[in-house]
């Protein structure tokens, strides 16, 4: 077996990034490491297996943190895909420590299994980009094949995949025309969060194939780079992450972008936080109208925003922000009808101006809505002109009135 | 009649009430004669066999048998077996493979639940999986199963868990099948791709499979059996790597050779039970020919009419009856005319149902729950109901058109009657040459044994998919055999092209591991030829994909300007983009519709057998087959009103071939012009297609057919051939035993042209009138004659080989019937 070690020094720049400063943010941000956990439960792969991650959600993510990245033979993940190369990167003081196991040959897996095994027991929770899906149940398969016990099977797994998409999917501020560049996968992110730009890196789809030259003709060369390839990642993966930690522990005056600052008040309200994540809906809202060219996440987080105040009993407030959404210009339609019903509903139920209300669903029977709203509309249009007419009649009337609310 | 509209259904009557009603429409059908007569093949009623019924055979419960196992039966009422089930239960107890034959509805799964839960009891580690060939199936035996299970539980107190596995299961519950249940429920096809590849996660089964059952086994013959014998290789070999060495239980209707399939296809040698205990009721078999309405041409009233007017007579006296159709199609066809004659009361449960796959399974499940419970008196059906999903036994099963093969008439035949009382199966037979063939011959169908079932598990197409899945799935050692060639050798040519490593030093062993990045499994497709298809996409406004179309067939039906149809809509053919697999159409208005004009030419390679001096061989052969042109056919006339030249490539394959020689001198010793003799090698080849397709049990497209007639080929042979060659490359095992069968093959050919009613041919005997010449029906005839070595001063009978089958076939009795 091939062990690979490479340290990357505290004054070391990945990107424009201090590894220094990666290696210190994942150390201090303990409470914003714990909201990302809560917010995405760091169950063990094991644990799910039993379903005892509803019973009981593992939030804690204990030190040290193991990174782990794998280079495969494949990305179907049956018996017949082998992970070649195993990277584990750990924090090692101020620096980050990168350990790369090779398999010089497929006869050797177990013996790099075993390896594994051993090294991970002395770390504490795992981090992997897309692992839930991919690395953990490819590297357990591995285990299962040789009939070995799977060491990671209690270990707590965050995988930072789900967040990031959280954070940075549709961050179109800063990308350019690519479509690519709005995706969510790390070597996007990895450009525009820390400012790494790879020269000379091997594509993703070539690296099974070197792999596979490497075991025909036993020339290492071409696997250096997917070694180096492997490595990036691995650090890539930690300064996504103390991005993430920075994002959450200092809130949404660390960003400028209203599409992270929307993500971010998602991430609060999955974490619980809802103080915080009002305040990161104010920032996107306030930043997109300064950009001016986001009508969109104007709009969500507007509508956000008022489900958030709704739901915590502010209805005047709530009110108000449908009414901002349904005077956006620009506006989704969708959006703007969700808004109209939800104002028809707060002024026949709560400011009881059933006038405004009945001019509301006028206006979104207007957009000639299909099927179950356009029923839904036709009824609550029934019903306040039913009230209207007990209303003019008078006194009788304030009576009734409660009746038909409380039936409604 | 079907014509009288005023027929309705009466209340249900007593067993009595039935025999008699049954009794009255068969002596309507049969017109009056006894319902145990000679065959009359000229009749439109040609044969009426009663099949007397049969005693119970019972025997006790085995000893051995567990005692929970045994209270959970007598709580059902069950008291003691039959005595193919105590048979089974013995076999599979000594520890042999079984393979049970046994009819419809005689108690055949039990022949392996029995055991099974019997092994599971005793110990709860053990792991049981159960193929059938489709999925509905296996939701069928769940729930027979659970309400089995559910019993035993409340003895035991412990639980067994049965769990259909296919590409229907949610994630989500996978994982807890995977360790949990002691029976998966699976298919070939989910066993190739779903498990298979994904062994390690099915350890725990694997390590304690002490049971593969395989229901239904004659479905797995041609291509599907020669893929499922390499599964079931590539399954085996798994269960040797985790330690266990499941035993075969296994069912099938009734097929000539049950044994000999089971042992192909599991590659372990078996114990056929064969005697059924069970009792069965007296039953009548009816053929009915629909009766000529153009003797010129051969033109019978349609069967579809026909089969109306059968079932009519049943349900008019209010027998539960059920259709079987060809096609989906006919199935809707025959339940809208049926549903007219029988019109639903408003507000009753439907009476007539049409039944066949496309149906949403909430739906089905409802008409199998009408047919047992009797509110559902008629169904249309088209072979989906033929195998063994639980509808209860009805009165009557009519057979519109031939099923194809004598097994598939038996299994379907066998949906009606139960263990008491009467019942009665009428085939109505289409005009199809197959079907005209059966029904003018009874006792081809009531006498002869049923079909072989043949497959070829060392096609080398075939294998060498398989063998790449099995390296995907575990590497093969240096040692490994593998089927009956030399797979290290097939190894060799796939590191060759990169797609597995041989690890370790030459001359020592070493391990073929896979080195591809992509999932062999996923490549191969058990059930079609060729995974590659063309995708057909109408342009009329914008591009819309409307259907595809496996590669085969796409050069004969998508060529420019070919016609194409899709539920009663015309398309033509605008473009055919062979590289991109695509075909664009427009719809269009026209009144014909096209068929290609296809040529095929055969070179032989190899001879085997060739030191035989025989006309009839078979052998090695290279086919390559262009369409060059296509015929516009009106619709309804079927006038030839046009035609049009294609330049389209070629297509060739290796494969083998059975082919009959021609001796010139009996070609010569013809009395006719050579025009006319060509017409009738022409004629009796068309012939002798459909009668090995009836021979071999398989489908029309599983062999090709190719004349050559040329009196002076290059090759320096002067004798004109017939091949009948495997349209799969590299053969699928059909050349062989239909040079066996020659001698059959030749007089049953004759049999199906003399007693051909048309004057000089039709598309039941030598080919329609037009494409062959006006003698080609005599010519065909005298050829067979001189082969057959029937003809005076013929001195070519010699040239035919001793071999058992030949020898069988004496003279006299060649043509039984």
């Amino acid at each position: 077996m091939i062990v690979v070690e490479r340290e990357y020094r505290a004054d070391d720049l990945h990107g424009f990034c201090r590894i220094g400063d990666i290696v210190a943010t994942l150390n201090e941000e303990q409470d914003a490491l714990a909201s990302l956990a809560r917010a995405w439960s760091a169950g063990a792969p094991g644990a799910r297996a039993a379903g005892a991650l509803v019973d009981r959600p593992r939030t804690v993510l204990p030190p040290p943190l193991m990174f782990l990245d794998l280079e495969t033979t494949g990305l179907f993940t049956g018996a017949g895909t082998q992970a070649f190369l195993v990277g584990c990167a750990v924090i090692d003081g101020d620096a980050i420590r990168v350990r790369q196991f090779l398999m010089p040959g497929f006869e050797h897996e177990r013996a790099v299994l075993n390896e594994m095994a051993a090294w991970s027991a002395t770390h504490g929770a795992l981090v992997t980009y897309n692992g839930k899906t991919f690395d953990v149940p490819l590297i357990e398969t591995r285990f299962m094949f040789h009939r070995l016990p799977f060491p990671l099977a209690e270990t707590p797994h965050f995988d930072m995949l789900h967040p990031a998409r959280r954070l940075w999917r549709g961050r179109p501020v800063t990308a350019g025309p690519d479509p690519d560049e709005s995706s969510c996968s790390l070597s996007v992110l990895e450009k525009h969060l820390a400012g790494l730009h790879r020269v000379g890196d091997v594509p993703g789809f070539e690296i099974p194939s070197r792999y596979f030259q490497f075991v025909r003709d036993g020339d290492a060369r071409p696997l250096e780079s997917v070694l180096e390839h492997n490595r990036l990642d691995l650090v890539s993966l930690a300064a996504v992450m103390a991005r993430a930690l920075t994002l959450v522990s200092r809130g949404p005056l660390e960003s400028s972008n209203p599409h992270e600052c929307f993500g971010l008040a998602r991430l609060y309200e999955r974490a619980g936080a809802h103080d915080n994540a009002e305040g990161a809906l104010l920032r996107s809202i306030d930043l997109a109208r300064r950009v001016g060219t986001e009508p969109e996440v104007c709009g969500e987080a507007l509508r956000r925003l008022a489900w958030l105040r709704r739901r915590s009993g502010r209805v005047h407030e709530a009110a108000d922000t449908w009414r901002e959404l349904a005077a956006l210009p620009r506006c989704a339609a969708a959006l703007r009808r969700e808004a109209k019903e939800a104002l028809a509903i707060y002024h026949e139920h709560r400011s009881r101006d059933l006038g405004t209300a009945r001019s509301l669903v006028l206006d979104v029977l207007k957009d000639d809505p299909m099927g179950r709203r356009k029923a839904e509309a036709e009824h609550r249009l029934q019903r306040l002109d039913r009230k209207i007419a007990v209303r003019e009649q008078g006194g009788l009337v304030a009576a009734l009135d409660d009746t038909l609310q409380t039936g409604s | 009649m079907a014509s009288d509209p005023a027929a309705t259904l009466p209340v249900r009557r007593s067993l009595e009430h039935k025999q008699v009603a049954l009794q009255s429409a068969l002596q309507v059908l049969a017109s009056g004669s006894s319902l145990d007569r000679p065959d009359t093949p000229d009749e439109v009623v040609t044969a009426v066999r009663r099949l007397p019924a049969v005693e119970a055979a019972y025997a006790p419960f085995p000893a051995g048998i567990d005692p929970r196992l045994r209270a959970a039966f007598e709580a059902r009422g069950v008291q003691q077996l039959y005595t193919h089930q105590a048979e089974a239960f013995d076999l599979v107890s000594q520890g042999k493979q079984v393979v049970v034959t046994t009819p419809t509805a005689s108690g055949k799964t039990l022949c392996y639940n029995l055991p099974v839960l019997d092994r599971i009891l005793k110990n709860p580690a053990t792991r049981a999986l159960y193929l059938f060939p489709t999925k509905a199936l296996a939701q069928d035996q769940m729930a027979e199963l659970h309400e089995l299970v559910g019993v035993l539980g409340q003895v035991t107190g412990d639980e067994i868990g049965v769990h259909t596995y296919d590409g229907d299961t949610p994630q989500d519950a996978r994982r807890t099948i995977r360790t949990k249940a002691h029976i998966v429920l699976s298919n070939p096809d989910m066993v190739h791709s779903g498990i298979l590849p994904h062994h390690p996660r099915w350890a725990k089964l694997f390590e304690n499979l002490q049971f593969i059952v395989i229901d239904e086994l004659h479905a797995y013959r041609g291509v599907f059996g020669s893929h499922l014998a390499n599964v079931l290789r590539r399954l085996q070999r798994i269960c040797r790597h985790y330690g266990s060495n499941p035993q075969f239980i296994c069912s099938s209707a009734t097929i000539a050779n049950p044994s000999e399939l089971a042992e192909r296809l599991a590659e372990r040698p078996f114990s056929l039970v064969s005697r059924s205990g069970a009792p069965r009721g007296e039953k009548f078999f009816v053929f009915v020919n629909p009766p000529v309405v153009n003797r010129e041409l051969g033109i019978r009233r349609s069967y579809v009419a026909e089969s109306r007017r059968v079932a009519g007579e049943f349900l008019r006296r209010n027998l539960q009856v059920i259709v079987f159709a060809q096609s989906r199609l006919t199935t809707e066809i025959l339940t809208t005319y049926l549903k007219e004659d029988f019109e639903d009361v408003p507000g009753m449960p439907e009476r007539i149902r049409g039944y066949r796959g496309g149906y949403l399974p909430l739906r089905r499940r409802e008409i199998e729950k009408g047919l047992r419970a009797g509110a559902v008196r008629g169904v249309v059906s088209t072979n989906a109901l033929e195998l063994g999903i639980d509808i209860g036994a009805l009165d009557v099963c009519v057979m519109a058109g031939y099923p194809g093969t004598i097994a598939s008439t038996w299994q379907r035949a066998g949906r009606a009657g139960r263990r008491t009382g009467q019942s009665a199966a009428v085939m109505v037979s289409s005009s199809a040459p197959i079907d005209q063939f059966v029904v003018r011959h009874p006792s081809y169908f009531f006498d002869a044994s049923p079909e072989h079932a043949l497959v070829n598990p060392d096609n080398l197409h075939i294998l060498v998919d398989h063998v790449k899945c099995a390296a995907f799935e575990l590497p093969f050692t240096t040692d490994e055999a593998y089927g009956q060639v030399n797979v290290q050798e097939v190894l060799g040519v796939l590191q060759e092209s990169g797609l597995v490593h041989r690890s370790g030093h030459e001359d020592e062993a070493g391990q073929w591991h896979w080195t591809s990045e992509s999932y062999p499994a996923n490549a191969v497709s058990l059930r079609s030829i060729s995974s590659d298809n063309f995708v057909i996409t109408d342009h009329t406004s914008g591009a819309k994909v409307i259907g595809e179309t496996d590669f085969t067939s796409a050069l004969s039906t998508l060529h420019p300007k070919a016609i194409y149809m899709v539920e009663g809509k015309i398309f033509q053919v605008e473009e055919l983009d062979f590289v991109g697999r695509k075909a664009h159409v427009k719809q269009v208005d026209c009144d014909y519709y096209t068929t290609a004009i296809n040529y095929t030419k055969v070179t032989i390679l190899d001879r085997f057998a060739s030191d035989s001096p025989n006309v009839a061989l078979h052998g090695e052969v290279h086919v390559v087959s262009r369409v060059v042109g296509f015929k516009k056919i009106k619709f309804h006339t079927n006038e030839n009103v046009g035609s049009g030249e294609l330049d389209l490539p070629e297509q060739q394959m290796h494969t083998t071939s059975y082919w009959l020689e021609i001796p010139i001198a009996v070609m010569n010793a013809l009395p006719y012009a050579a025009d006319d003799r060509r017409d009738g090698v022409v004629g009796l080849a068309f012939a002798m297609k459909q009668v090995a397709q009836l021979l071999l049990m398989c489908d029309a497209r599983d062999i090709g057919l190719s004349v050559n007639t040329s009196e002076h080929d290059q090759a320096g042979t002067d004798w004109p051939r017939i091949f009948i060659y495997d349209a799969y490359p590299g053969g699928i095992g059909f050349s062989a035993p239909l040079w066996g069968m020659q001698r059959e093959l030749l007089s049953k050919s004759s049999a199906l042209i003399a007693s051909c009613d048309c004057d000089t041919g039709c598309p039941t005997c030598v080919g329609p009138v037009g494409e062959t010449g006006p003698l080609a029906k005599t010519v065909a005839l005298r050829l067979l004659d001189h082969l057959l070595g029937r003809s005076e001063g013929d001195g070519f009978s010699h040239r035919f080989p001793a071999t058992a089958e030949a020898v069988a076939l004496q003279t006299d009795d060649e043509v039984p019937f």
